[in-house]
């Protein structure tokens, strides 16, 4: 019932689960976020991110499973871990029939703030998202990714110690997207846990740990780059020069390729390091007639990872 | 103890200041409650009026002698009959009634002056068309007392000064006119409250789970009572204001008096709208989309406050089992109350017992609607 000392984790899931009479949503995860972090939880639609946050949240009860968050129990206090936390859903549930002002002065006095601390505070927070100076501006004449800041600016007036954001970017553009992980990684270094799902898998760059979800279950959590190193080992190269596309075919089912596929005026390739490496590729390309080719070595993509892993996933082969 | 109450005060009041913003906000929820009622209560008011006027009366006087024409005077003087013309006989009555030129027709027989002057028992006919049955009625009353009026005119002016021996004088209290916007204001405003507060109501939950906004209110420490109340109290502030308007409209426009307290006025319609309010909340909770939540609520509070309030047909005249209905309806009692304090002058030392059943409503009814309201998501 304390609060969690200055190494304990700040979400803690033990066997989460949660049923829907025979399907099973969420199945057994565990998983701990440590204070400050920036933890991603990817999936695809349907995998079971949107439940384990509700859970987390106190919103429904876990079927199986404990967790605490901010160190109460998501079962048995729920009305703590409200308090504590905050909560961006995948709906933007601003009221946009209200001023900007407005919406911002209800969710703080949802969590109790009143009076002249929260005027101070909900000016703040439009500075800080940079929504200074739209206070009266209606909230369904805002763009998105507006909005889409003054949501989040509603889920930390109260200063949780954990936010939680479902699907925070979902359509927005890029530009507004940057801006808004800008924030996120404020709050982070600021000592704000954020437990984030996206699927776009370029946003998850910038979590600490990525947890990735497939069909209720969770099958992979580590860094990027860690994920990349156990679910990518081949070596990725790209391919430049003249008369590629002819080339092309002399390198796939040679021994040590992975993959071949066009990328822009290039290739893109997977290979086994043990049996091939860039001289070789070049070399082979060379002889089939391509000229001037450079062959770089690339960093693999989330995008590798989550293809390798649903991959792994559909062909049934057990986790490691 | 105390930060935990002020907390809460806090949440509820942020809750209460949000939906009256809305309420501000959106023209269509200050029209509906302010703005249809009055409409409403002018239409009604002069519409359902049930007082007869004007009534359109064939003549068929087949006597023509001074005698007929004094009756035909005594009965169409008071403007409550109006003659539409003389007819030749009683068949081209009947064709008046087809189109819709007359409602009635008085026969005067031939021979109508000398069975008079020879003191024989006159007999007048009256045909009148049965299709409105409300108006017949009325109308047979009416022409009843005027031909008696004008009987008794005929005996006095003939045996001089003498005064029948049995003389029945009529004394109608509080509604001496008969004057049917006096019960029926009473039993709109009734009625437009109910309407009105429960639909008021019934689509603010509901909106709030179609927005998707009701999971960021589950998600925060706002409790359910919390929610109940803090949607509660603008719109009791709302129609509070509509019922005092309704009741201020019928006394310019219909000249309804108001003989009791406003303090018993004001509690009665409160502790009403309290439990109309409610019953929205719970349609609300249940429906969680406003289509639904707009049709349920309508029908939960038009059918019943219209039909079985008393506002219309007198409760003592339903079958039992309707009667028993009725008791459950909170028009009921607000009806009665509102006729009580108005016409009669009555105050709560009357009327608690409406009050008291107003009361146990509203509890039951925000108690169930808060019971229902799960701050778990499935």
């Amino acid at each position: 019932m304390s609060a969690p000392g200055p190494g304990a984790p700040v979400i803690e899931a033990r066997g989460l689960t949660r049923r829907f009479g025979a399907f099973t949503a969420v199945d057994a995860v565990s998983f701990e976020v440590e204070r400050g972090e920036i933890f991603g939880y990817l999936g695809a639609n349907g995998a079971g991110k949107s439940t384990t946050i509700r859970m987390l949240n106190g919103l429904l009860a876990p079927t199986s499973g404990t967790a605490r968050v901010a160190g109460h129990d998501v079962a048995a206090d729920p009305d703590s871990v409200k308090a504590s936390i905050g909560y961006m859903s995948q709906k933007f549930s601003l009221y946009l029939d209200l001023p900007v002002m407005e919406n911002l002065l209800f969710f703080g006095g949802a969590y109790g703030l009143s009076g002249k601390a929260l005027r101070v505070r909900a000016g703040e927070l439009l500075e800080l998202t940079g929504l200074a100076g739209q206070d009266a501006a209606i909230t369904g004449s805002l763009p998105g990714g507006m909005r889409q800041r003054l949501a989040l600016a509603g889920a930390i007036l109260h200063r949780p110690e954990v936010v939680f954001l479902d699907e925070p970017t979902a359509g927005v553009d890029p530009v507004a997207r940057r801006a808004f992980w800008r924030l996120i990684r404020q709050l982070s270094s600021g000592g704000t846990t954020v437990f984030v799902t996206t699927h776009y898998l370029d946003e998850a760059e910038y979590c600490r740990r990525i947890g990735l979800m497939v069909d209720g279950r969770l099958v992979a959590l580590d860094s990027p780059a860690g994920l990349k190193r156990t679910w990518v080992p081949d070596r990725v190269l790209v391919a430049r020069g003249q008369g590629l596309a002819g080339a092309a075919a002399a390198l796939a089912g040679r021994d040590g390729v992975r993959s071949v596929q066009p990328f822009g005026a290039g290739l893109h390739l997977r290979v086994d390091p043990a049996r091939l490496d860039e001289a070789g590729v070049a070399r082979i390309l060379a002889a089939a007639g391509a000229r001037e080719v450079a062959v770089d070595r690339a960093e693999p993509s989330l995008e590798d990872v989550f293809l390798a892993v649903v991959g792994r996933e559909a062909r049934g082969e057990a986790a490691t | 103890m105390k930060g935990r109450i002020g907390r809460s005060l806090v949440r509820i009041y942020a809750m209460a200041a949000k939906e009256g913003r809305h309420i501000v906000r959106d023209p269509r929820t200050l029209y509906m409650s302010l703005g249809m009622p009055v409409l409403l209560l002018f239409l009604f008011g002069y519409g359902v009026a049930f007082d007869i006027d004007r009534i359109p009366l064939a003549v068929v006087d087949q006597d023509r002698t001074e005698s007929s024409r004094a009756l035909v005077h005594a009965l169409t003087a008071s403007r409550e009959l109006v003659s539409v013309g003389e007819l030749p006989d009683p068949a081209a009555a009947l064709g008046a009634f087809r189109k819709e030129r007359a409602v009635a027709a008085l026969v005067v027989e031939k021979g109508y002056e000398r069975a008079l002057l020879a003191r024989e028992v006159v007999p007048v006919q009256l045909l009148v068309d049965g299709a409105d049955a409300l108006v017949a009625n009325q109308l047979l009353a009416k022409a009843d007392a005027l031909v008696r009026a004008e009987s008794q005119r005929l005996a006095t002016a003939e045996v001089g000064e003498r005064t029948p021996p049995v003389r029945v004088k009529v004394w109608t209290r509080y509604n001496p006119d008969g004057r049917s916007a006096f019960y029926m204001v009473p039993g709109l405003a009734a009625y437009l409250l109910a309407i009105t507060a429960v639909l008021l109501t019934a689509l603010t939950i509901a909106g709030e789970w179609e927005r998707g906004s009701m999971e960021q209110l589950f998600a925060s420490p706002i409790g359910r009572l919390e929610i109940v109340l803090g949607k509660l109290l603008p719109y009791l502030g709302l129609g509070l204001l509509e019922f005092l308007l309704v009741v201020a409209f019928g006394m310019t426009a219909f000249d309804l008096p108001m003989r009791g307290s406003g303090f018993a006025l004001a509690t009665l319609g409160l502790v009403f709208l309290l439990g109309m309010l409610g019953q929205g909340l719970l349609v609300s909770v249940i429906a969680k989309n406003q289509t639904v939540a707009t049709q349920a609520g309508t029908m939960s509070s038009l059918l019943p406050s219209l039909l079985l309030s008393g506002m219309i047909f007198p409760i003592e005249n339903m079958p039992v089992v309707l009667q028993q209905i009725s008791r459950v309806i909170p028009a009921r009692y607000l009806v009665h109350g509102l006729r009580g304090v108005l016409l009669k002058g009555n105050g709560l030392d009357v009327l608690w017992p409406d009050l008291v059943a107003l009361a146990v409503f509203a509890v039951v009814v925000i108690g169930l609607a808060t019971a229902r309201f799960q701050r778990r998501l499935a």
